[in-house]
């Protein structure tokens, strides 16, 4: 065996780095149909939007958890609730997958880039698919599933509580499902540990007060009735059920890189939530305002990320800092001044930090919920600003719990 | 000529380890028989399905009301709601639940899911394309005397977070099973079939 010595090892060497390079940068191309996707989701063109996502292939391997969130959440705000609950529960399957750490994608990570690695979601993105999971099957008439989603949601918040405490519209989600299945326990359960991280009981107050007492929990009730924010209803009609609309707006946050350079061309990369440009309503502004007697919980998405990214930011920092030392260990090894500097010059550019994020996500999502009466609902819910379908009918006058779900996107 | 052989088992070596690669990729298919106990991981598998289904059917034919009976009582399936955190297809489980009850001999059923079925096809027979000789007369279903319902639940316990290798994950399953008489309204039979399982997956891969 011959090893290659003087000027053949250098030009070897510079291959191997430039055909490095390459592939990462077509490797990064293979993505850009999510950015098309993306654009053309906020020109309010979601069928673009979702032909620019045709399958799974039209974007990379690494980038595939990004592909299902997207497509998920373009067809959802379509209306097509049956393609993004498949989309969904794709995403839920590959975030389980992904849970074991690829040592060959670390490695080649710790030379190289953070983009080599498969995207496995913020915890809170995590937690949002199970979000979106649990719209999708309520919109289906699929309460059963919902729970199931329910439940899968309730292990990321055990899992990760610090990153995902603040995401109250989803652990009201969490409480509406099981109430929907009449498994009144588990959600006064889930209310109370809403009101309890909200500081304010007063948005759940009306379910802790219906619920507790006919669970017979009187000493709570007794407590959770000075929050109620209104009076009984006293027109002598009972409500026959109740409308549950989901209303997201603005944008989330996207991450922004960030750079460090210190001398010898060693370059320290991290990315940041950054809000986007442009006016968004903020999470303080009335949501629905025509409502009147509804209860409003409200998600600031941007917030719940940061936290999630700042959850990892110790394990980010370890990482980064690995690979500073791993680079700078290669090219002091290397006994040539000129390809020294090549060296470095590579390792610069290719320390790229990994701004990848779930894009289309809303900046803020709130549960809106009021009582349904038996009356011309269809009529008096687009009189609101809630667009209902021609298909809706009017509240049945009897029978069980009667709940209607409607999505609301500014 | 040391360097000459040694560059010559390097080939071989090269050649074995492609062999061997391509080998794994190959696609294989393995067949089992649905009595044996295959499971993966600690999730609800058919394996458990067959096992939940038959301690609960022995349980329903071998205990009271079903077992003094010998003028097979008809039941009726109003299915078992799905309480796990898994994506469950329940009806599965009534079905195979069904059929075993039927071979046993001990109860009859009327199917609430064809209830639409029928209607619809006594709607056509009565429609005026079939002759009033051979279709079917009305009033005539079975009513059903026992109502069999049922919950499937889990609960998943991982092992706490530390410095380990593998993580461990507890899982426990129960399906409950009543048989309701639908004149009075007790409740004349119970039981519950319980799986635990353990499992542990390795959280490096290559």
């Amino acid at each position: 065996m011959t090893r290659l010595t003087g000027p053949s090892r250098k030009y070897g060497t510079l291959a191997c780095l430039l055909l490095l390079g390459a592939g990462l940068l077509f490797a990064g191309c293979a993505s850009s149909s999510l950015t098309i996707a993306r654009n053309a989701f906020y020109n309010g063109n979601t069928a673009l939007a979702s032909q620019s996502l045709p399958d799974p292939d039209s974007v990379s391997d690494r980038d595939r958890l990004l592909y299902y969130m997207e497509k998920g959440t373009i067809l959802f705000y379509s209306g097509d609730y049956r393609a993004s609950k498949d989309l969904f529960l794709q995403a839920a399957e590959l975030i389980k997958a992904q849970e074991v750490i690829s040592a060959s994608r670390q490695a080649a990570s710790l030379v190289t880039t953070e983009w080599l690695t498969k995207y496995k979601g913020e915890y809170a993105e995590r937690l949002l698919v199970h979000t979106y999971l649990m719209m999708d099957f309520l919109l289906l008439d699929d309460p059963e599933s919902a729970l199931v989603e329910a439940k899968q949601a309730l292990e990321v918040y055990d899992t990760y509580p610090e990153a995902c405490n603040d995401d109250y519209f989803t652990r009201a989600l969490i409480a509406h499902c099981y109430e929907a299945l009449g498994e009144i326990n588990g959600a006064y359960i889930e209310y109370k540990k809403l009101a309890k991280l909200m500081g304010d009981p007063s948005p759940v107050a009306d379910k802790l007060c219906a619920l507790g007492t006919r669970l017979g929990f009187s000493d709570e009730v007794e407590h959770y009735r000075q929050f109620l924010p209104r009076p009984e209803p006293e027109n002598g009609q009972s409500p026959v059920g109740e409308v549950l609309v989901f209303v997201s707006r603005g944008r989330a946050p996207v991450k922004i890189p960030h750079d460090i350079i210190l001398p010898d061309a060693i370059r320290f990369s991290f990315s940041t939530y950054a809000d986007r440009d442009g006016y968004f309503p903020g999470a303080d502004m009335p949501v629905l305002p025509d409502v009147h007697n509804a209860s409003r919980v409200t998600t600031n998405v941007g917030r719940v990320l940061r936290a999630s990214l700042d959850r990892r930011l110790a394990r980010i920092i370890a990482k980064e800092t690995a690979r500073v030392v791993a680079k700078e260990a290669i090219a002091k090894n290397i006994n040539d001044n000129g390809m020294e500097s090549l060296v470095r010059i590579a390792f610069l550019l290719m320390e790229v930090p990994d701004t990848r994020c779930w894009e289309t996500l809303p900046g803020t999502l709130t549960l809106v919920r009021f009582p349904l009466f038996t009356g011309d609902n269809p009529r008096f819910l687009e009189e609101m600003g809630i667009p209902v379908p021609e298909t809706a009918v009017d509240a049945p006058s009897g029978g069980g719990p009667f709940y209607r779900y409607y999505v609301v996107r500014h | 000529m040391f360097q000459n052989w040694f560059s010559k088992s390097a080939l071989l070596v090269l050649i074995v380890a492609g062999m061997v690669m391509f080998a794994g990729c190959r696609a294989t298919t393995r067949e089992y028989s649905p009595d044996d106990t295959i499971h993966y991981d600690e999730g609800y598998d058919f394996s458990d399905k067959n096992a939940i289904v038959d301690y609960l059917v022995t349980s329903l034919v071998n205990r009271s009301p079903l077992a003094a009976r010998n003028d097979r009582p008809v039941l009726v399936i109003y299915g078992v709601a799905n309480r796990t955190s898994e994506h469950i297809e329940t009806s599965g489980i009534t079905d195979d639940i069904r059929q075993e009850v039927l071979r046993s001999g001990k109860a009859r059923f009327v199917s609430k899911v064809q209830r639409d079925n029928i209607a619809a096809e006594t709607e056509y027979q009565y429609g005026g394309n079939v002759s009033p000789e051979t279709r079917l007369q009305r009033a005539r279903q079975i009513g059903a005397e026992y109502m069999l319902t049922g919950t499937l639940r889990s609960i998943k316990k991982n092992q706490p977070r530390q410095v380990r290798l593998k993580k461990k994950t507890l899982q426990y399953y129960s399906l409950t099973l009543e048989l309701t008489d639908l004149q009075t309204g007790l409740v004349e039979w119970t039981d519950s079939a319980e799986i635990v399982r353990e499992s542990s997956k390795p959280f490096i891969g290559w």
